[in-house]
């Protein structure tokens, strides 16, 4: 009950306008937070693709001796 | 006069700067606009400031307060000169004591040079103390990277203050210290130009450069001069996309491609070089409209639009890293004993296929071990805290040193793979790693050790770090912050390994000592 109450004080507070408004504030803070982390993926999708195609063709050959060097002269080259 | 032009600063007729004072806290001085000011000791610029940007209300006025970087080098006596930047008005001059010091002032680094503090307050070599001769080695370096970027299809400019110097004035800016490059790719996604940028890195590499990264789009070249003095010079990568030009590190403007492309030329210091095609768009780009007018205080303001994209796109991957450099050049110095940590390991560990020290520092765990006769390599995204150990351990085949960053994924996978396919029983290690990174670093730390120990030849990750931090300042010496054994034990379940073994301890026996919090992880199963 004492929740009940509780909950529908939170809703009319919400419901003012200097209530919308922090809402609003707290939603876009969210929002920018959820967009940098979208933007984020780009490096790890950029990483995964270089590392994919710079090493994934060569380990399908199964050529022992080349994968080692291969392996080798990637880790040089990051 | 508009607003806009009124914060413009510089503007002669603005400039009425007035009482200047300079003593040892620093420059005094009453103007009601703001005004750039550079500050000479005999006849030489040592700073350049904004007096209401940098400075402090001060009574009437305001207090420029010599910077720290500075005021190691303010004992003895120096003709001050407190010059208006815009107008080569002087606003002071006069013998001032500093210090009880009877001597000159003298601002120089160890090896004797006179150095100046740039617009960061940061202590550079100044292009101004260097003659026409001097500076052919670093139009080389120009040449030499603007042709190896050629070479694997990057059209590249002269960049920021390079550029700005060149069509200013033909000549390098005075108070500048280093060379820009820049380049904007025919791509225009971020994942496209960033694998382009990893491809450039590879390419460069092949030809024998030392590339350090700054960002995904931004690197530094190492070019050694004919002296064998290594000049860095800073690769800005950039491209189009949907009418903007972004290039790093500051600038996201509206922009057309026909205003860098084709490329024209520009001089520098007598010598051609390539520049966008329209300069003027490019450096108001970088440097605002008022580019023209001279400012060696200038800071980059760019929007935080424009900041967050950059950000959320290209940059987190050197967190933390001019912080350890600077700890390593200037602070820990010299090979410690090895730690009783991994004297702990080495009593329960023994006949190793590898011994793998993670965040390896200056490297004496690696090394000890390897002195045991298993074979050990150091890890450590700073390659400058290894090198003492590298050179030491040069007829040591036992113990190799790698640069590996836990935030390239490229690297962690690459060192994964490579220790995975290596013979024998793989011992992990990872002293005051956990306590000194956050979530993300860690998360690939516990990549690694799944790729490396959840192979048949078994092995094991053991841990270390500080889980309470006491009145004995060991946070503070190992530059770490607690973690709740409790949270680290919780992620390393998630990523599927068993704590076989879970301790803490005090790191003495003196009254406030701090405890640390010894783990032993397993993965057991290939699914894990």
């Amino acid at each position: 009950m004492a929740d009940k109450r509780a909950g529908g004080l939170t809703e009319r507070l919400r419901s003012t306008r200097a209530g919308e408004a922090l809402d609003l504030r707290r939603r876009v803070r969210r929002l920018e937070a959820e967009v940098q982390e979208c933007r984020a993926l780009n490096i790890r999708l950029a990483e995964l693709t270089d590392i994919v195609t710079e090493l994934l063709l060569p380990v399908a050959a199964r050529d022992e001796e080349k994968l080692a060097e291969l392996l080798e002269k990637y880790r040089q080259s990051v | 006069m508009s607003t806009t032009l009124r914060r413009v600063p510089g503007l002669a007729f603005l400039d009425r700067v007035s009482e200047v004072r300079v003593d040892g806290s620093g420059v005094r001085a009453r103007s009601r606009q703001e005004a750039v000011l550079d500050v000479h000791f005999d006849g030489r610029r040592i700073v350049s400031f904004w007096l209401h940007r940098d400075g402090v209300k001060d009574g009437n006025g305001w207090l420029f307060a010599w910077p720290k970087t500075l005021r190691e080098f303010l004992d003895g006596i120096a003709d001050v000169r407190v010059v208006v930047t815009r107008t080569g008005e002087e606003v002071f001059r006069g013998e001032v004591r500093f210090g009880s010091g009877r001597g000159r002032v003298e601002v120089l680094n160890q090896h004797g040079q006179p150095i100046s503090l740039d617009k960061y307050q940061r202590r550079v070599v100044a292009f101004d103390t260097r003659s026409g001769e001097e500076l052919e080695p670093m139009l080389d370096a120009i040449d030499e990277v603007l042709a190896a970027l050629k070479d694997v299809g990057i059209e590249a400019f002269l960049a920021y203050g390079t550029l700005l110097g060149a069509v200013r004035g033909g000549k390098v800016i005075g108070n500048d210290s280093d060379a820009d490059v820049g380049y904007v790719s025919h791509l225009t996604h971020p994942v496209d130009v960033i694998r382009e940028s990893f491809r450039v890195q590879r390419a460069l590499i092949a030809h024998g450069y030392r590339i350090t990264r700054y960002s995904a789009l931004a690197f530094k070249v190492d070019v050694e001069e004919a002296d064998g003095t290594i000049r860095g010079l800073d690769v800005f990568g950039g491209f189009l996309m949907d009418g903007r030009l972004y290039l790093m590190g500051e600038i996201g403007d509206r922009f057309e491609e026909s205003w860098i492309f084709p490329l024209g030329t520009t001089t520098l210091e007598g010598r051609s070089f390539p520049a966008p095609a329209d300069t003027d768009r490019m450096l108001s780009a970088m440097y605002g409209a008022s580019w023209r007018v001279p400012d060696p205080a200038f800071h980059f303001d760019p929007p935080t639009t424009t900041v967050r994209r950059l950000n959320g796109w290209f940059r987190g991957l050197r967190v933390g890293r001019a912080r350890w450099d600077r700890i390593y050049s200037r602070v820990l110095k010299g090979m410690p004993a090895p730690s009783p940590f991994v004297e702990w390991v080495g009593s329960i560990e023994g006949a190793l296929g590898t011994f793998v020290d993670v965040g390896c520092g200056r490297g004496a765990d690696a090394l000890y071990m390897s002195e045991r006769g298993e074979p050990a390599l150091g890890l450590d995204f700073q390659p400058r805290s290894f090198a003492e150990a590298a050179r030491r351990s040069e007829d040591n085949h036992l113990v190799t040193y790698w640069t590996m960053n836990l935030l390239e994924i490229r690297q962690v996978l690459v060192v994964g793979a490579i220790l995975a396919r290596r013979p024998g029983r793989t011992v992990v290690a990872a002293r005051h790693v956990v306590d000194a990174t956050k979530g993300p670093a860690r998360d690939r730390l516990w990549r690694l050790c799944r790729m490396v120990l959840q192979g048949e030849d078994g092995g094991r990750l053991y841990l270390e770090f500080l889980s309470r931090s006491g009145s004995d300042g060991y946070a503070g010496q190992h530059r770490v912050r607690p973690r709740k054994p409790g949270r680290i034990v919780a992620e390393l379940e998630q990523w599927g390994a068993t704590v076989v073994h879970r301790e803490t301890m005090p790191v003495s026996d003196r009254p406030g000592a701090s405890t640390v919090c010894r783990l032993i992880v397993e993965w057991r199963g290939e699914d894990g």
